[in-house]
């Protein structure tokens, strides 16, 4: 019984034919199973968890994380300067934006991180824009940072992934604006930027990047703004 | 009896040899993650490869972190469980409390440049001794038996698996 089981494989191994007996191309990446370099033992294991298509961590309306500050509701929508800024729909929209304190999610110095990625990932998300080209985000009021005035970042992308704008959304200022009314919250506004003196939006001297915002604190915070990109 | 506490690091490679239907789901959406993440930084310059981008704008740095999120749901698929790492009778027996991922090599140009390394930090174990080529180990957040008893398993180190870290005499 056991010769009659090996007679296919050996038959197979010396099958002229054999793709693999002719190829003599000599592998240069052998991958990363390490079957094949140790004396371990074969896993036999129950099969799974059986893997599923998962949309990114990005993909969330709710970008706030745990991080303290005043509710803000961003409402962006999306048009197209190439069909007479008609509403753009199905592309998609990255924002993120930094927290009360002015800082960004990033990776910390040391070589381990947290599995909560959600909460690594704080204030970044993604959409996909409507019928009616909008997208809206749940966020808290952006702090801010020397050298910049308030602001949010926005990447618009076809639904195939190729950038069509990058940009930043900034905010009203002055006296009863939501930027005075936050005060830089704990950190005041000593030191802040203005949009005029800010290097990227100095020069939007049509102020198409500045955005509506409407509430208060004790409400939240309401920010609308429409975005021409070439869809 | 050494009694030390240790944490594996197991560093998983991914590339486009990769064949299990997990590899591929992290191939696939970190190089669509990769893609588009790069356009916030090659803007007006004439690269293609994470490499040459990153020698000419250090900042490009962040990408690893940036295009992470792409895989975050395929870890969570995990459950905890150490992919790849087998005990000698086979069997699972390390779980992992935190993962790093990084981008190895890209091109947004060819998807077969993309390689990527997610590292799984194992939960400490406790490193009794070490018998022959194993390493006896057990995990102590498994409560001894009322004699005292612990369950024990013994693992061989791999390619691409390292002690991250020790303790010792907890």
């Amino acid at each position: 019984m056991v010769g009659a089981i090996s007679t296919p494989v050996l038959w197979e191994a010396c099958k002229k034919d054999s793709a693999t007996a002719i190829s003599t191309e000599t592998v240069s990446n052998s991958g990363s199973g390490t079957s094949s370099t140790t004396c371990a033992v074969a896993p036999t294991e129950t099969e799974g968890p059986f893997p599923t298509k998962t949309p990114s961590g990005y993909v969330r309306s709710d970008i706030t994380d745990g991080r303290t500050g005043y509710k803000m509701t961003a409402k962006l929508t999306i048009a197209n300067v190439n069909n007479n800024c008609a509403a753009l729909a199905g592309v998609i929209v990255d924002v993120w934006h930094c927290d009360a304190e002015g800082n960004y999610s990033e990776y910390g110095g040391s070589g381990m991180q947290s599995t909560n990625y959600q909460s690594v990932h704080f204030l970044r998300g993604r959409q996909v824009t409507d019928a009616s080209g909008l997208v809206t985000f749940t966020s808290i009021f952006p702090g801010w940072y020397s050298g910049r005035a308030t602001h949010i970042h926005v990447h618009v992308y076809n639904a195939s992934g190729t950038s069509l704008k990058v940009t930043q959304i900034a905010f009203p200022e002055g006296s009863g604006s939501a930027v005075a009314i936050v005060n830089g919250y704990s950190k005041g506004m000593s030191g802040y930027t203005t949009n005029a003196n800010d290097n990227v939006f100095s020069d939007d001297t049509t102020k198409l990047e500045i955005a509506t915002v409407t509430g208060s604190i004790a409400a939240g915070f309401d920010l609308s703004i429409k975005i021409n990109v070439p869809g | 009896m050494n009694n030390n506490a240790i944490v594996f690091c197991y560093r998983k490679i991914i590339d486009s040899s990769s064949s299990l239907p997990w590899e591929k789901m992290v191939f696939e959406d970190s190089y669509m993650e990769f893609k588009m993440q790069f356009q916030n930084f090659s803007q007006g310059l004439p690269y293609h490869t994470f490499a040459e981008l990153v020698h000419q704008r250090p900042d490009a740095e962040r990408l690893h972190f940036l295009v992470s999120p792409s895989i975050s749901g395929y870890i969570k698929q995990l459950q905890g469980g150490m992919p790849d790492l087998f005990d000698a009778l086979g069997k699972r027996f390390l779980n992992f409390d935190s993962y790093r991922f990084e981008l190895i090599n890209s091109d947004i140009r060819n998807p077969s440049a993309h390689q990527v390394a997610i590292s799984f930090y194992s939960n400490t174990m406790i490193w009794h001794d070490t018998i022959g080529n194993f390493l006896l180990v057990s995990d102590p957040a498994v409560p001894a038996g009322n004699d005292g008893t612990l369950l024990t398993a013994l693992y061989q180190l791999q390619p691409f698996v390292s002690i991250h870290s020790l303790k010792l005499k907890i």
